[in-house]
């Protein structure tokens, strides 16, 4: 019984994992878009069957959350707002590094979070010793395409993996903490997306771009 | 050692993959067909294809050498030869004692290898093409192909295939993650090493884009047709693989005449059905953009990068 609880860990683990390598391979914001919410739809998942390995229910509404606002509210959100903007802002054409080194570069991150994880010196369970470099390594990868790519709208898309990184990490090491939080976090992130995305469509009708290197430029007219 | 039975059932592992190989090209051209809502030719087509190239003539350029004419033969062998180290529906080959799976992928190199050298021979601009493409691929392909050998030679102890087949044969997929990454890491190797379609589109002849069929512009005849059969039992040969370390269900492991069946008409089935989700991804993309590609190739180096480190957890 426990054996088979840790594969279903394991495996789900490693299906988190190629969700998140979904976001970093790709290019487009739709696909990105698509990516994260197939990656939010496999968290719920993990989710799930950590409140059914650790017999907490309160995880599984966590879990229901997770589903409804990362993978139904978020993405809806995103692409409403994002509807009139130029085709030409949603594709990164360039990014600082090319698409095949950023993916061996992701594949270095996933082996450092778990050389890092096995050096922390402290008691666990399976659940810990199993999700925690995942949720480390979806932390790392989100940084890599935060400061990898060169349009406000995809680093958006980096911040929403870190934050389903640190989810999953609380969610691991704490084992659910009270739901209050939880559904503060969430809206918290719903919110946080309303006002970047406000905020990108006017950066996107000022400066006819949505770079970030001209957003740092001084204005000479 | 071995009884003459198990060296019998060797043997006829061996000559079922040659002789079914052409069988599993022409399922494939027939979901293509349907796909394109084409009635499409009989799954027995590649059989006639070849019957009727062995009976033309063959025309050869006089400004070729001999490496021209001996390519189809060494073509043709190197990959037969390669079929005898396939454990099919036997968990065991009795030829495994001669070789192991960086065996049958030397023999795959070597064959690759005199392709090439074949498409530079006649010197038309094609050849050197296709040759160069063909060159870029497979040493982009070479360290992801390994990457995987090496975890699943990890996992199962050994890189003989009878050693793995039989482990995988008793063990379940579950305990081991890094199978995983080291099956989206073989299936993309599968359509490289093959030409399926994101790296070269197989049912062309005239375009630009074209690599295989681009070293092979030259060849009639006979040689076209070992050419084409080699070419199919490269493609069973790798599926054969990629279904016997990844789903060994109704394998047999023992030599009965019941469990031997079983472990035929599961491997066939397993085999055309994999054959078909193959042909139903090809209808569905079109060919990448030949320096897009080394993504797809990074994309299995990546993944069964990862297997390794979740191996060594």
């Amino acid at each position: 019984m426990e054996s088979i609880q840790l594969d279903i860990l394991t495996i789900s683990g490693s299906v988190l994992l190629i969700a998140t390598f979904g976001v970093v391979a790709r290019r487009g914001f739709m696909d990105w878009l698509n990516a994260y919410r197939h990656q939010s739809i496999v968290l719920a998942g993990v989710t799930a069957i950590i409140g059914y390995v650790t017999g907490i229910w309160e995880i599984y509404i966590a879990a229901v959350l997770t589903l409804l606002v990362k993978s139904i509210a978020i993405p809806k959100i995103l692409t409403y707002v994002t509807r009139r903007l130029d085709i030409e802002f949603k594709t990164e054409t360039n990014p600082y590094i090319s698409l095949r080194t950023s993916i061996i570069i992701s594949a270095l991150l996933v082996a450092l979070s778990y050389f890092l994880t096995q050096q922390i010196p402290f008691r666990s369970d399976q659940v810990v010793n199993v999700l925690l470099p995942v949720s480390m390594a979806q932390f790392f990868i989100g940084l890599f395409v935060l400061v990898n790519r060169r349009t406000v709208l995809s680093q958006v898309v980096g911040l929403l993996i870190i934050e389903n990184g640190l989810f999953l990490f609380t969610m691991v090491l704490t084992h659910g903490v009270s739901l209050i939080i939880e559904i503060g976090i969430l809206v918290d992130i719903l919110v946080g997306i309303v006002i970047s995305s406000i905020l990108l469509f006017r950066i996107g009708r000022t400066f006819d771009s949505l770079d970030v290197t001209n957003l740092a430029n001084l204005r000479d007219d | 050692m071995y009884s003459i039975a198990e060296i019998l059932i060797g043997v006829i592992q061996g000559l079922a993959i040659i002789l079914l190989s052409p069988l599993i090209t022409g399922i494939m051209q027939k979901t293509k067909a349907r796909t394109q809502k084409r009635i499409g030719a009989t799954i027995l087509q590649p059989y006639y294809d070849i019957i009727k190239l062995i009976k033309k003539d063959e025309v050869v350029s006089d400004q070729s050498s001999w490496i021209f004419k001996v390519c189809p033969w060494i073509n043709f062998v190197a990959l037969a030869t390669a079929a005898f180290f396939i454990p099919l529906f036997l968990t065991y080959s009795p030829f495994g004692l001669a070789g192991d799976l960086l065996l049958v992928v030397g023999l795959f190199a070597l064959a690759r290898f005199f392709t090439m050298l074949a498409g530079l021979d006649v010197a038309s601009s094609f050849g050197g093409l296709g040759s160069s493409r063909e060159m870029m691929f497979s040493a982009l392909l070479e360290p992801a192909l390994f990457l995987t050998i090496f975890i699943v030679a990890l996992t199962y102890g050994g890189t003989n295939l009878s050693t793995i087949v039989a482990a995988v044969a008793g063990a379940t997929l579950l305990p081991h993650p890094q199978l995983i990454f080291a099956a989206i890491a073989m299936f993309i190797i599968v359509l490289g090493e093959t030409g399926r379609l994101p790296f070269d589109n197989p049912a062309t002849h005239l375009e630009l884009t074209m690599v295989h069929e681009a070293m092979v512009l030259e060849y009639s005849g006979k040689s076209l047709a070992l050419i084409e059969w080699s070419q199919a039992i490269k493609l069973m040969i790798l599926l054969a693989l990629v279904v016997n370390i990844f789903a060994p269900w109704g394998i047999s492991s023992s030599i009965t005449v019941a469990t031997l069946g079983i472990g035929f008409i599961s491997l066939v089935a397993k085999i055309s059905l994999l054959a078909v989700i193959i042909a139903y991804l090809e209808s569905t993309i079109a060919k990448w953009r030949l320096f897009r590609i080394p993504d797809l190739i990074t994309i299995a180096i990546a993944s069964s990068m990862i297997g390794m480190v979740l191996y060594y957890l």
